[in-house]
């Protein structure tokens, strides 16, 4: 036999130069919004856009995670957006919890004789479920005063429901756009459910003041919304080398291959049903992650978050950025939001036509709304197609 | 010849003089009049209350002087005028900006004056109340049926033991047979609560047995009324209703509060007060030798509450034996108000059946509330059902295609006032404008994405934000109404429980209406035929010479017409905003996939289940829509589970890729 | 020769008609074994029902040496027991490379995490150039599969099949569309691998299954007709009447 011709083993960040440009570039974006910041730096970005752009790295990350399920595997989910908002409610619970607790404790300390623990509590619930006439603290928030408990169900809440929820789907072979419509409808079963006042997180309110984080207030929020940045920046960096390491190997060959042909698959050996489970709970747990960083930025989470049109921008980040390349959705999502925000934010100079101005706030979406379908007729590849088109060798 | 007016005034005069205390030998009929009886009285009369009216009237019907109905209803009229000067009273007539006075007891004018001059009493609603419920057996012979209706009213809203005579008297003269019938069942009632003799009151309150009104209703649970009691032992001669088994009925803590709120038991102490008794005891900070810094456990309290019980300087508490002890040695039991136990038992008879019927009519509603939400299920998802079964097409704008509609008929209605018109110009117009919208989408967009399922759910759904923001720009995001002519705006009623609105019969009618037409055309018609080949096997209907691109644009613009006509109806009972579309959607898709793609049966069978389970649901926790729409949610997505194809699957090779 | 599948007293119906009719067919191994009919004999179906794609409203599958049945398991079980499918339309993943597509069919551990964590050896990046030798790609290991002439994707497939390193090889239609020349290598590579499994050819082609040179079943209207070898078959005169007089 004559010697074959192997691919040697290489390193796979040797391997993948695209995850190695990516972490670079997310270094450097790192660095430079550092420099720049309000608590740390030059103070040319107000800590506000610290915070916007923190929050983007989460959408980022969460798009990252779509992609996979999406654009890899070819699950297109129109739920994720549901484990983002689980993951901000399991950290604001506990977020939420330990500042009141620390009000609780101060108000108490004035009283003549220390507060019980039961007493404590029990002003806790009433300052926290006040809102929504109730003054008992709900089961679900029986690990909200340990830190390490509620960060774990930051992973395994939103992990149990996709696994769940994954396996009576992928078991009874639900496919294509029904599979589509199952998981908007778990989104939407989720945030009515979330909607109603005796579901123990305080209905249509939410959860607020999730900025201040107990332990650090004495930091200013300067600071914190770096830190936070760096967070997000660190998470978004290790997920995309998770999930480039995922699908660069076998194992993204297979899953790219039950997207393409998921019958095949099976008669190739492939238990499909596993793959696409394994796939849809990791990401789902990577939004979750995403979603726990992106809360404490945002300040405010409430169950409109998790509406299906949530989900649904984000397969229109996905797309629009380019699926089935990671830096594609991490390209989609950035622009597409921060693009929003400036718009809608009334930051984009109205156009005035003489007989009509055109105001951004009522327009954005229209243009918006066109543009994805103008990417989604001509420009299948999205941006990232285009980057592809640019430079690829003569 | 006498006239019927005068007839009937003799008849009030024969009736008042039958029924009231006129009757009575000891009292003669006065001479002197009304007015002087009134002036005994002028201040509660000039500025009645609720305090004071009930003794003027009962003083005005014992003497029952001539004219004292007439004066009660202008009373409560207020077309009594008090004269400043004397304090006299007066009824008034109008003339060209001026009032003629009218003497009270003679009926003739006394004098011209202006408003100025006079002052007009006006009784609070309340004083009106009471007052009409009095004048009730005077009115009940009035000629004007209104009046007589008036009467009914007030003794509906007040009975009492008094009217029952008079009501009955009145009920042969009645000539009006729908007043008639409420006069007796006014007498039933009545009869029910206060009749007397015994035998007399079960038969009325045995009438009422499986009588759903609110009324019989009320009356029934009035007279089954209970009330929570405790003692030592059960009284004697009370209606006991039930006796309650400690631990079972009632919570030994609830059992000890009744104990404490009887007063036969000293309240149990709360952490509370507890903690407020412990601070008021610091001494050298500590409270009962316990410092202060370790009272922030309950046993630390205990031992310090307990050194203080010690030294005597607290009252001893409750202890937690005693509590059982009382509680124990007590019997916890409900009374009837009602003293009478036969009476209280018929009640309860008549109760339980009337419960039952009331269960069924319950249920007879609730079907009907189903029946009427499955069809609009079924209006806003047809079009979404033809689309996706015949093209394999997700359209997201589908919503916004139902918003488009109910748009249409808005402005229609803003061009045309008459509303019957404008509903019957709009709805065509509204199908007209979406089946041009959908071709124009279905040429432009979808028929290059006819390979790619899941990206025209994407482009869709960008037409969809699109629309949906254009909408708010030009209509603005206040809903906007679209009326409905009177005769939808009623309802339909069976009895208090039973009824149903025109529009969702309406409604009702047009789904169905819908629903044969599509039938027919699939079945019946040549684009049906070719549809339904284009939908088993597009590949062979094309080499059929059947033209695939034709059809997908006469079938979007069919599934599109009829979201539009939807739309119509949808906002002829619910808001019309821009958001309205995306309300209905979800439910839209989850119709069509539980139902079963490409089947009008299915839609239909789809439609049927989500609106009876959702109306289901929501019967068992009524308060909680959003609980019933989450429930009903979970169950579609569990119902899929088992059947990933729908109620009404297709079979074979085709179906199966 | 030993019975490695039984296929006994099955019968499918679709929509009221019956594709599959109480049909019994034994397959041995190493066996090389043609099945012919007419369109809509119940070939295909017939290897729906073995590789579990479609399950029969009766009868029994019975596998290998410990007879189990195959009516209980999914189609990845079945796959993973030894039976390969080669399908009609050639079906590669045309997204990815000729290396891609034979590595993930090779024979090894199917479970995710085991290929999650699966290191690439040189034994099997061997394996991989020597099926590519024999299947004539192995110039074309680094090309898109998608980038093929139709035969190179039969042939592909045929050899991600081989990779499967199946006991059974279940081949619809393998020559279809190939050139004379193609033809014959193909007939090369499933006679060899015949030798030490069980190949089951579906075809139409009566020139290709004369070259096979093997055992013949005659499906017709879902039951088997004639079963011999070929020549055998085509005297008889039923299968001249329903199939080879047309």
């Amino acid at each position: 036999m004559s010697e074959p011709e192997i691919a040697p083993r290489k390193r796979f960040l040797a391997e993948n130069p695209s995850a190695l440009r990516f972490i670079g570039c997310l270094a450097l974006f790192t660095l430079g919004v550092t420099v720049l910041s309000e608590g740390f730096g030059l103070a040319f970005l107000s800590t506000s856009m610290v915070k916007i752009l923190g929050m983007t790295l989460c959408l980022c990350l969460i798009a990252v995670a779509m992609d996979v399920v999406w654009g890899y595997c070819g699950i297109l989910s129109l739920g994720h957006f549901a484990f983002f908002g689980l993951g901000g409610y399991a950290i604001g619970m506990w977020l939420m919890y330990a500042r009141t607790e620390g009000i609780v404790v101060q108000s108490l300390a004035a009283a003549p004789i220390p507060p019980t623990p039961t007493e404590i509590e029990n002003a806790i619930a009433t300052q926290i479920f006040g809102v929504v006439g109730s003054n008992e603290l709900p089961f679900v928030w029986g690990f909200a005063h340990s830190l390490p408990l509620q960060l774990l169900l930051v992973l395994l809440v939103p992990g149990l429901l996709a696994l769940i929820f994954g396996w009576l789907a992928f078991r009874s072979r639900v496919t294509g756009v029904y599979l589509s419509i199952l998981t908007q409808a778990m989104t939407l079963a989720l945030s009515l459910y979330l909607f109603q006042n005796d579901t123990g997180l305080r209905g249509n309110n939410g959860l607020s003041g999730l900025q201040n984080i107990p332990g650090l207030l004495h930091l200013s929020q300067s600071t914190l919304a770096i830190w936070f940045f760096w967070a997000s920046a660190l998470a978004l960096g290790l997920g995309y080398l998770l999930f480039a390491w995922l699908v660069s190997g076998k194992f993204g060959s297979v899953i790219r291959a039950i997207r393409d042909n998921e019958a095949r698959v099976r008669f190739l050996g492939y238990d499909v049903e596993r793959y696409k489970l394994v796939i849809f709970t990791l990401t789902a747990v990577v939004s979750a992650i995403a979603g726990a960083l992106y809360y404490p930025q945002a300040g405010i989470i409430n169950p409109a978050e998790i509406a299906p049109i949530a989900s649904i921008y984000l397969a229109v980040w996905v797309a629009i950025g380019g699926r089935g390349r990671l830096y594609g959705a991490v390209i989609g999502a950035a622009a597409v939001s921060l693009s929003s925000s400036w718009f809608t934010g009334g930051g984009a100079p109205s156009i005035n036509l003489g007989f009509y101005t055109i105001l951004w706030t009522d327009w954005w979406l229209v243009l918006l709304g066109l543009g994805f379908v103008a990417v989604t007729l001509f420009f299948p590849r999205g941006i990232g197609g285009l980057f592809d088109y640019l430079v690829r060798k003569p | 010849m006498c006239s019927p007016a005068s007839l009937a005034r003799l008849a009030v005069i024969v009736t008042i003089l039958a029924c009231t205390p006129a009757l009575r030998p000891g009292v003669a009929i006065a001479q002197e009049g009304l007015q002087p009886l009134l002036q005994k009285y002028q201040a509660e009369i000039a500025k009645p209350s609720r305090t004071t009216v009930d003794r003027v009237l009962a003083a005005l019907l014992r003497e029952n002087r001539p004219g004292t109905s007439e004066f009660l209803r202008r009373w409560q009229d207020r077309g009594v005028y008090e004269r400043p000067g004397d304090g006299f009273f007066f009824y008034a007539q109008e003339a060209s900006g001026a009032l003629h006075l009218i003497d009270i007891d003679s009926g003739v004018a006394v004098a011209e004056v202006t408003r100025r001059e006079i002052n007009q009493i006006r009784p609070n609603s309340g004083v009106r109340g009471v007052i009409a419920a009095a004048l009730a057996p005077f009115e009940l012979n009035a000629p004007e049926p209104a009046r007589r209706q008036a009467a009914l009213d007030a003794i509906a809203r007040s009975g009492d033991a008094d009217q029952i005579v008079p009501l009955a008297d009145s009920i042969d003269h009645e000539p009006d047979a729908v007043l008639k019938r409420r006069k007796e069942r006014l007498l039933v009632l009545l009869t029910a609560q206060f009749g007397t003799p015994q035998s007399a009151r079960l038969t009325a309150i045995s009438d009422l047995a499986g009588d759903i009104s609110i009324e019989a209703r009320s009356v029934l649970n009035q007279l089954t009324a209970r009330q929570a009691g405790v003692a030592i032992a059960l009284p004697e001669g009370a209606n006991i209703a039930r006796v309650l088994e400690v631990g079972e009925d009632i919570s030994g803590t609830e059992a000890y509060d009744r104990l404490v709120g009887a007063g036969l038991a000293p309240p149990r102490q709360s952490a509370t007060d507890r903690r407020e008794v412990l601070a008021q005891h610091i001494v050298d900070g500590a409270v009962g030798g316990v410092p202060l810094h370790q009272l922030d456990t309950d046993a630390a309290r205990t031992r310090a509450y307990e050194a203080l019980e010690a030294a005597g300087t607290v009252p001893a508490r409750a202890a937690e034996n005693e509590v059982a002890r009382t509680v124990a040695a007590h019997v916890f039991y409900e009374t009837y108000v009602q003293p009478d136990p036969e009476v209280t038992a018929a009640a309860e008879d008549a109760l339980a059946t009337t419960t039952r019927t009331l269960g069924l009519y319950q249920t007879l509603d609730l079907v009907l509330d189903g029946l009427s939400l499955a069809s609009i299920f079924f209006l806003a998802a047809i079009g979404l059902a033809i689309t996706f079964g015949v093209m394999g097409v997700i359209n997201m704008a589908h919503g916004e295609f139902i918003m488009m509609g109910a748009y249409t008929g808005y402005v229609v209605q803003i061009f045309i006032p008459d509303y019957t018109f404008s509903l019957i110009v709009a709805l065509p117009l509204a199908f007209a404008v979406t089946f041009g919208a959908g071709v124009t989408m279905e040429r432009l967009v979808i028929r290059h994405l006819y390979t790619r399922p899941l990206e025209t759910l994407l482009a869709t759904f960008g037409i969809s934000i699109a629309l949906q923001q254009l909408a708010k720009n030009v209509f603005g995001t206040q809903a906007r109404p679209l009326t409905a002519p009177d005769w939808l705006s009623g309802a339909l009623t069976l009895n208090d429980i039973v009824s149903i609105s025109n529009i969702r019969v309406a409604i009702f009618v047009l789904s169905l209406i819908f629903l044969a037409l599509l039938l027919f055309i699939l079945k019946r018609t040549r684009l049906g035929l070719e549809m339904r080949a284009v939908t088993q096997n597009p590949g062979m209907a094309a080499s059929m010479g059947i033209n695939p691109n034709r059809i997908n644009m006469l079938t979007f613009g069919l599934g599109s017409g009829i979201a539009g006509i939807a739309g119509v109806a949808i906002g002829l009972y619910a808001q019309v905003t821009s958001e309205m579309g995306a309300n209905y959607i979800v439910q839209s898709f989850m119709t069509v996939v539980v139902g079963g793609v490409g089947n009008v049966w299915g839609t239909l069978a789809g439609a049927s289940l989500i609106g009876f389970l959702q109306k289901g649901i929501e019967w068992f926790n009524p308060s909680n829509t959003l609980a019933a729409q989450t429930y009903m949610i979970l169950f579609i997505i569990m119902f899929i589970q088992f059947r990933p194809k729908g109620i009404v699957a297709l079979k074979g090779r085709a179906a199966g890729d | 020769m030993t019975t490695l599948l039984e296929v006994s007293g099955i019968s499918v119906t679709f929509d009221g008609f019956r594709a599959i009719n109480n049909l019994s067919i034994q397959i041995a191994e190493p066996e090389l074994r043609a099945v012919i009919g007419p369109n809509g004999a119940g070939k295909t179906t017939f290897m729906d029902i073995v590789t579990g794609k479609t399950r029969p409203d009766e009868g029994r599958v019975i596998w290998g040496e410990k007879s189990v049945s195959l009516l209980g398991m999914s189609e990845s079980q079945i796959a993973r027991a030894g039976i390969g499918r080669k399908f009609q339309k050639p079906t590669v993943f045309e997204t990815q490379t000729v290396r891609e597509n034979l590595a993930m069919a090779l024979h090894n551990k199917r479970g995710p995490f085991d290929v999650l964590f699966y290191r690439r050896s040189k034994a099997a990046a061997a394996r991989v150039a020597e099926l590519a030798e024999e299947i004539g790609l192995l110039d074309a290991l680094s090309r898109r599969a998608g980038e093929l002439s139709h035969g190179q994707k039969q042939w592909l497939e045929i050899g991600m099949l081989l990779a499967q390193d199946p006991r059974l090889l279940l081949v619809d239609e393998p020559a279809a569309g190939m050139t004379p020349a193609e033809r014959e290598h193909t007939t090369d590579i499933l006679k060899r691998a015949a030798e030490t499994r069980a190949v089951v050819v579906i075809e139409h082609d009566m020139e290709f299954v004369r070259r096979l040179g093997c055992k013949v079943t005659v499906l017709h209207e879902g039951s088997v007709l004639a079963e011999g070898s070929l020549d055998h078959v085509t005297r008889n005169q039923q299968v001249i009447d329903v199939y080879l007089g047309r």
